[in-house]
Order: structure tokens, then C-alpha cells, then sequence
């Protein structure tokens, strides 16, 4: 049965719960092995049972930046596809199909990480060796995402094929974009793991070329911060203005925003690489100049966000400069985490510009200013959209109410999150400016003066982490209680319209070859060259080395 | 060729209803600001070093 509120049936309650289930366990795993890293490095805890902080620090990465993210937004998108264009019994088999392959080679990779036989953190860089288990078990994943994509756009085609002429739903637009790029984007680390980790793993062959697996790498992990962020703006973008009462500022703004995501986050991973030898300068150049297009569409959404936010405030009556802002409905946990997480994309952005820029790169590479970044960024911004998205989106497919109660505790935990972030990643920015160094544990570094500066931060970035640490009990909790607590009720499912002072949508931002060609085109163009000299003049590979880190 | 009375009473009510957006304009000023301003210090910071 449908439901009238949600428009969703009890089969799609299902398959989007069985995602963030595992998204809410990774939380609460994954977090504690922040909380134990954090600890680790301000020199206060050893690891007990011979348990390796490579280890905890590989479960950690591995677990947030990987599975919670993944099941979260593939369980959310289909959420948002089934509301707009439906999906038939046959698709939500193919679903099924894929998430237990992605939940199957979670649990390989996840043991194998346990069994401390994977210490090779979750960008996995070659030489260090992981066991095979370990690659087989990500490349599961990513063919289980493939499945949902494809199922995806099987669900926006139907749907196009029955609504002739008329412009696809916007949600399930970006729905579509994003797997676009998740699609195209994981197709370089499905070439490194099948073509190189794997069969050297195996002992198949007995070396392997770095620089390729690398670059590789950096291909899919730049689009995969993008795949991350993408989900968060869909909710930025559709459904806050419907929780503050206003309507989408601009449904061409958004859609012109995403497609330049689709074209600009991929040929770009050479700013990931900027101190990598045997990359032509130029070609590093020009793949930082197509990065700084990224911040148009990231600009783009600033002003639309800003421009709901004063129309919706003065529509109410609220005037002023910035009166606007008083209008906005600070108290519902749905509206202020995201906007916490909208705020901490200031200075994550202004981070990455820092990071991707040639010379500043220099100051800040390899050091924990970079783990910094990313924890505004994915720590910060899109998961408390996550949060946000949770508040409602869980108790819609329960059948259950958002309480009250539930609500203050999500503010508190929300203004948690954030001392807690703020402390862990200022005291990693400053530190790493100071030229601590990321990836590493607990070291002295022989009595050197400079690493004696860095001590007091690590204290900061342990009691930042036991606040964050505090901050996932509490959504832990509310999660439990949004699943099998809340009182039974009927959570409404936030769709916004667009402003009737927005410009009809053109037909031309839905012509797909027309995007996807370009950007092949930019893929090709930034990338042909640069790989084929990269395989070219290859220094001679090296073996593995699976016990360098424990 | 002048406009007919109501096509200029229409494009009053359409400046009329035109969102203000003042406070939205100098937020994203404020935003590239704080990038740059940012920008410059680390850029700083790597000619110092």
C-alpha cells in the first residue's frame, strides 16, 4: 500500500532502512576508531590486545568515508527516486540484488581489516600490500553501486518514456547526475583494483606500477568527495525550502549546478598528486585550472541558498539587511543541522581552493591540516546534512513521529558535533601548518624540537574527538528511537516547488548526451596524455609490502 | 514602437514582485572575501617560508 503523506510503500520503507542500517552501525563502529586514534596520538592510550593503530585507523576511513557514506546515499537517493518517478517490482529486485553485493563485500573487506591482515588505510597505496580479501571486497562494493545506478536510470527512463516532453522530476535529476558521476568516476578504481591490486595481491604478478595505481586512484577519489556532497546539496537545494517555508529559488540554477559537477569534479585528481614525480607539470596545471571551475557551481548554490533563505524571511515579514535570518525556523533540528553543516562548507571549501592550489600545496601536503579539510567537509557538512536528512526521512519510513523531545536532543546534538569538530579540526588545520604529519601515530619523533609544538593540539584534536565521540551516542540513540521508539505517526516527506518567480526550466539542461559528451571529452582531454606517459616511462615497479605499518 | 498602458502596468507588477535580495548579495561577497582573505594568508605563509 502507498503511503498518502510519504508516497512510498511498505517494499520501499524496506530497501532504504536495510541501507542506513548499515550506515548507522558503520557510524558508531567507524567513530569509535576516531575516538581510539585521537586518543592514540595525544600519547594517553595504548592499544590493548595487540590491536595496530594502522588497523583502527584503515576500520576508521574505510567504514566513514566509504560504507556509511555510500549505504546512506544510495539508501537516500532511492527514497528520493520512488517518491518522484516510482519504481517498479523488477527494479527494486535488481536494488536488492545490488545491495547485498555491496553489503557482502563490506563484510569481506570490514573482516579482513579486523583480522589486521589490510593495514593499508583506506586509499589503499601501493606498495603496502593488503590480503586479496581486502580488494575483492571493495571492487564488491563498487559492483553493488553499479546496480543501484543502473537501476536508477532505469527508473528516470521509464518514467520518461510515460511523461513525453516533460522536464524529469529535479530531485530525481540529480539523483541521476550523481550516479553519472559515481558511475564514471569508479571506473578507475575498478581498473586499479581488477587490473593491478588484485592479480598482485594474488601473486599473479610480482610487481606493480605506483604511479598508475595512484593516479588511478585520485581519478575516482576526487568525484568520490563529490558523490558525497552531491546528496547533502539535493536536500540543500529540494527540501530545506519546503521545511522553512519557502519555495526552490531557481530549479535551472540547480540543475546548471550539478551538470557543471558532473563535468568539472572528475578531470581534476592531479590535485590530489601536485608533489607526485613523473606527472608533466603542465598537465598538473592545467587539471588545477579545471578544478577552480568546481567553485562556480559551489558559488552558484551559496547565492541560491542565501536567496531562499532572505525571500522565504521577508515573505514572512522579516525585514532588514540580514532581519531575514530571524525567520528562518532555528528550533526544527530538520532546518538548523544542515544549516550548521551549510556554515561549516565556508571554510571547508575555502580549505580545498587552499589545497588545490600549486604553491600552498606545498605548505600544507601529507601534513593533518588535509584530515582537517575533510572532516569540515565529510565530517562536517555533509554529515550533518546526513542528520538532518535522518530527522525525517527515518520516522517517514517507520511510521513514526519526529517528537519534540527528539528534537532538542538532535539541536544539542547538532551544537555537540560542532564544538566537537570545531576543537578536533582547528587544532588539525594549525597543526598542520606547524607541519604535523597525517597518517602517522604516536611518535616523538626522537625529542625534535618542532614535533614537541604539536603535542598540545593532538591533546585539542583527543578532546575534540571525545566530544564528537559523544555526539554519535547521541545519534545513535535518536536513531534507535526514530526506528523502534517515536511514537507511531506520519512524518511528512519534504518536497519543495519552485518560486513562481523562477525562469520555466530550458529543455537543453536535459540533454544528456549533450553532457555526458562533454564531459568524456574533459576526462579524455585532461587524462589520455598524462597516463599514456605515466605507463610509458615507468620506472620499474615494485613488490609488494604487506607488514611495512602495523 | 511605446509600450501599450498595460504592458507597462505589467512591468510594474513584475519589478514590484521582484525578490529583494540585498542581504544575499553582500553574504556572498562576504563568503569570497573570507576565501580570498584566507587565500593570502597561507599564500603568505608559503613566500615566508
Amino acid at each position: 500500500m502507498i503511503s498518502a503523506k510519504t508516497g512510498l510503500t511498505k517494499y520501499d520503507n524496506k530497501l532504504v532502512m536495510a541501507h542506513m542500517y548499515v550506515a548507522f552501525i558503520s557510524l558508531f563502529i567507524g567513530g569509535l576508531m576516531g575516538l581510539l586514534q585521537t586518543l592514540v596520538r595525544s600519547g594517553t592510550l595504548t592499544l590493548p590486545f595487540g590491536i595496530g593503530y594502522y588497523q583502527i585507523l584503515t576500520i576508521h576511513g574505510v567504514l566513514l568515508a566509504l560504507v556509511l557514506t555510500t549505504f546512506f546515499i544510495i539508501g537516500f537517493q532511492f527514497a528520493l527516486m520512488n517518491k518522484t518517478v516510482g519504481m517498479t517490482d523488477k527494479q527494486r529486485e535488481s536494488a536488492w540484488f545490488g545491495y547485498w553485493i555491496m553489503l557482502f563485500g563490506t563484510t569481506t573487506t570490514a573482516i579482513t581489516i579486523l583480522l589486521g591482515k589490510a593495514n593499508v588505510l583506506y586509499t589503499f597505496y601501493a606498495p603496502l600490500k593488503a590480503f586479496p580479501t581486502f580488494y575483492i571486497g571493495l571492487a564488491l562494493v563498487v559492483i553493488g553501486s553499479w546496480i543501484a545506478c543502473f537501476t536508477n536510470f532505469r527508473q528516470l527512463y521509464v518514467w520518461k518514456k510515460k511523461h513525453k516532453g516533460e522536464k524529469s522530476p529535479l530531485l530525481a535529476f540529480m539523483v541521476v547526475i550523481n550516479m553519472l558521476l559515481w558511475f564514471i568516476a569508479t571506473l578507475g578504481v575498478a581498473a586499479t583494483v581488477l587490473l593491478q591490486f588484485i592479480p598482485w595481491s594474488l601473486g599473479m604478478v610480482d610487481t606493480i606500477n605506483v604511479l598508475l595505481s595512484r593516479t588511478l586512484f585520485w581519478y575516482f577519489g576526487h568525484p568520490l568527495v563529490y558523490f558525497w556532497l552531491l546528496p547533502a546539496y539535493m536536500a540543500w537545494y529540494a527540501i530545506i525550502p519546503k521545511i522553512i517555508g519557502g519555495k526552490i529559488f531557481s530549479d535551472s540554477l540547480a540543475r546548471l549546478a550539478f551538470i557543471l559537477f558532473l563535468m568539472f569534479s572528475i578531470p581534476v585528481g592531479f590535485h590530489h598528486q601536485l608533489t607526485e614525480p613523473g606527472i608533466d607539470p603542465m598537465w598538473k596545471f592545467i587539471q588545477v585550472v579545471l578544478t577552480f571551475m568546481v567553485i562556480i557551481p559551489s558559488l552558484l548554490t551559496a547565492f541560491s541558498m542565501f536567496a531562499t533563505f532572505e525571500v522565504t524571511g521577508r515573505k514572512k515579514g522579516y525585514t532588514g539587511l540580514f532581519g531575514w535570518l530571524k525567520g528562518l525556523p532555528w528550533k526544527d533540528v530538520r532546518f538548523f543541522a544542515p544549516m550548521i553543516g551549510m556554515l561549516f562548507f565556508i571554510p571547508a571549501g575555502t580549505g580545498g581552493i587552499i589545497n588545490a592550489s600549486n604553491q600552498m600545496n606545498q605548505v600544507i601536503h601529507n601534513t593533518i591540516w588535509v584530515t582537517g579539510h575533510f572532516h569540515l567537509t565529510v565530517g562536517s557538512t555533509v554529515i550533518l546534512t546526513f542528520f538532518g536528512i535522518s530527522y525525517w526521512l527515518i520516522p517517514a519510513l517507520t511510521g513514526r513521529k519526529l517528537t519534540a523531545k527528539i528534537n532538542t536532543l538532535g539541536i544539542i546534538q547538532t551544537i555537540v558535533w560542532t564544538v566537537g569538530m570545531t576543537i578536533m579540526s582547528g587544532s588539525m588545520h594549525i597543526a598542520g601548518l606547524l607541519g604535523a604529519p597525517r597518517r602517522s601515530s604516536y611518535s616523538t619523533y626522537g625529542g625534535t624540537e618542532q614535533a614537541s609544538e604539536w603535542i598540545s593540539y593532538q591533546i585539542a584534536q583527543a578532546v575534540g574527538g571525545s566530544i564528537l565521540f559523544i555526539g554519535i551516542i547521541l545519534m545513535v540513540y535518536i536513531f534507535i528511537n526514530m526506528v523502534w521508539f517515536a511514537p507511531k505517526g506520519v512524518e511528512e516527506f519534504p518536497l519543495a516547488e519552485v518560486s513562481e518567480h523562477a525562469e520555466p526550466t530550458p529543455m537543453f539542461l536535459e540533454n544528456w548526451k549533450l553532457w555526458i559528451g562533454i564531459t568524456i571529452a574533459l576526462i579524455l582531454f585532461a587524462y589520455t596524455i598524462p597516463v599514456i606517459d605515466i605507463i610509458q616511462h615507468a620506472p620499474p615497479g615494485s613488490p609488494p609490502f604487506d607488514t611495512l605499518i602495523q | 514602437m511605446s509600450n501599450s498602458p498595460l504592458q507597462k502596468q505589467n512591468k510594474e507588477i513584475a519589478s514590484e514582485t521582484e525578490p529583494e535580495l540585498k542581504g544575499t548579495l553582500i553574504a556572498v561577497f562576504a563568503i569570497g572575501a573570507f576565501i580570498v582573505i584566507s587565500w593570502f594568508i597561507v599564500f603568505a605563509l608559503f613566500v615566508a617560508r
